[in-house]
């Protein structure tokens, strides 16, 4: 319990950071709804005569961008890469730094084994990723209210896709963990893992531009519950979810035994 | 009763120099220097005794009991104090102990209190802030907060001024009078001479010898370094207990073991300029063992 709140207590401010930084990218994103729905048809129009490549790159896809949850599909996407990076990130730091700040000789001395420890900190960045959920879920469902001048029901999808999102941030937190722990030198595992979140996302676009690569989805997680499959289709694919849920428990046994097994970097 | 007993303990990794083939026993109340130049492995050995990293082969076993599988039952009654002393730089000294003392189940807020007075440490200030000597006063505060039955200290005299080298080694007897084992590992020869009922001393990576202070020191030798007016006859200090002797001009040195009082009244029968006389340094203690290997 103890190492859990010092853990909370330490990444506090920078969970502040990216909570303002989610809301503010709400928003900015929500500002902007206004002229689209503004243009109405002629941005759909605008959007439909972009080059295919560019519209995959930019997030813009099957859903109608004038409406607001076609917008917000859109929008989603870069709140699921924000939210992501943050979890990567976290998960390998949270794990990494006690190497990288030379604190170790401090911590596993004390009488908590290995398990304890790891527990207590991915119960922690598990927290900080919650709370970023939260912020998100919470600045959407307000700010989309405000501009839902139609009376779109839109919420139901929103909690959906928030789910989803959830769902990938604990994936890439345990990702983030599992590198740090098996690394040697844990010091560059937090860009690590975020380097193989950029790649994964650009696989996903690659996908999006070659339908001959469609069999590739199942590697990247971005391509598990995007917002136009969950929106338009109704709902998660329940592959996914297992997928999903294979990975989160391989990563995490991964950070565990490793963990255990690893000479400290002292 | 042993209190550590190291088994054939070997660490190889990597480039670096491990530890190869190690054993020796530390006894229940004693102070054990553990003693050795730079990257002789003797923080490799305090490392692998505290599970911070693992053995390629042989074991240890501390109160008896095997050091990695009853690890955190085991580090409830050790107190570290490593080499360089690194903390969560955004903390308080406060904060940092009451965080460190959260992980034993005692109250021990009193004894905090207690050894900053002793070590004159702010409680108040930031990690941050500390000078090294300072942050070194955090360590051995945080090393010994929750009385722990073993005390193990890699070479923690380093930062420190002489005058609180000299209150901490009075805690340290005192921790030792109430009953505390001390492992204490040192790259210099006097505090552990000062402080150490008996020594392991350690050089690339493998044990030379374990012995007792006094035995040591009865083995000891004492560098002596003279200028003389006129140049000595080359056979002048030619007495048994002497080594290595080498005049160059006016210097002479030598090693010299055995009565002091002979090699005085030799000195005392001719014109110096100047003298001295010094302990010998640890790789000359070595030189000594190596010579006597062979």
């Amino acid at each position: 319990m103890n190492i859990f709140l010092h853990e909370l207590k330490s990444h506090r401010k920078s969970l502040l950071f990216w909570s303002i930084g989610v809301f503010l990218m709400v928003v900015s994103g929500m500002a902007k709804y206004a002229a689209y729905s503004s243009a109405g048809q002629s941005m759909n129009d605008l959007i439909a005569d972009l080059p295919k490549s560019l519209r995959a790159v930019l997030g813009f896809n099957a859903l109608d961008v004038s409406k607001i949850s076609g917008y917000y599909g859109m929008l989603f996407l870069y709140l699921l890469l924000m939210a992501t990076i943050h979890a990567a990130m976290l998960g390998a730091t949270i794990i990494a730094k006690e190497e990288r700040d030379k604190t170790s000789e401090f911590l596993f001395v004390k009488p908590v084994s290995r398990t304890t420890i790891i527990t207590a900190k991915l119960l922690a960045a598990f927290t900080n990723i919650v709370v970023f959920n939260v912020v998100t879920f919470v600045s959407l469902l307000f700010f989309i209210g405000k501009y839902n001048s139609d009376g779109e029901a839109v919420n139901g999808d929103i909690a959906l896709t928030m789910a989803g999102m959830f769902i990938l941030q604990i994936l890439f937190m345990v990702i983030g963990s599992a590198l740090a722990s098996v690394k040697r030198k844990t010091k560059t595992a937090p860009s690590l893992a975020a380097s193989i979140l950029l790649l994964s996302y650009m696989l996903s676009i690659v996908i999006d531009l070659n339908e001959r690569m469609e069999g590739l989805k199942y590697l990247t997680p971005f391509k598990y519950f995007e917002a136009k499959n969950v929106m338009l289709g109704g709902g998660f694919e329940r592959v996914y979810i297992i997928i999903s849920i294979v990975l989160i428990i391989a990563f995490s046994t991964i950070t565990y035994v490793f963990y255990k097994k690893r000479d400290l970097n002292v | 009763m042993n209190v550590i007993e190291i088994k054939n303990l070997t660490k190889t990794y990597g480039k670096a120099r491990g530890i190869t083939d190690i054993s020796f026993n530390v006894e229940e109340g004693e102070i054990f220097g553990f003693i050795g130049p730079n990257g002789a492995g003797k923080s490799t050995t305090i490392r692998t005794l505290l599970s911070l990293i693992y053995p390629t082969s042989g074991s240890a076993a501390i109160f008896g009991k095997d050091c990695i599988q009853f690890a955190p039952e085991i580090k409830k009654e050790i107190g570290y104090l490593p080499s360089e002393v690194f903390y969560y730089d955004n903390m308080k000294v406060k904060d940092l102990l009451n965080y460190s003392a959260s992980f034993y189940k005692k109250d021990c807020r009193k004894r905090i209190i207690e050894l900053a007075n002793i070590m004159d440490l702010d409680l108040n200030k930031k990690i941050d802030d500390l000078s090294l000597g300072n942050k070194k006063k955090v360590g051995i505060v945080q090393g010994l907060l929750h009385e722990p039955k073993l005390i193990i200290l890699d070479e923690p005299t380093s930062g420190l001024d002489p005058l609180i080298q000299q209150k901490f080694f009075e805690l340290l007897e005192e921790e030792n009078k109430k009953g505390a084992t001390i492992l204490f590992s040192s790259h210099i020869l006097s505090e552990v001479q000062r402080l150490c009922n008996r020594v392991a001393i350690i050089k690339e990576g493998k044990i030379v010898t374990v012995e007792k202070i006094s035995t040591l020191q009865e083995n000891n030798y004492k560098k002596f370094k003279m200028e003389t007016k006129s140049a000595l006859e080359a056979n002048y200090f030619q007495i048994s207990g002497v080594n290595n002797l080498e005049i160059r001009g006016n210097l002479t040195s030598f090693l010299f073991r055995g009565n002091i009082n002979t090699v005085m009244r030799k000195i005392a029968d001719i014109e110096i300029t100047n003298l001295w006389i010094e302990e010998p340094d640890l790789e000359e203690i070595f030189m000594h063992y190596y010579e006597k290997e062979a």
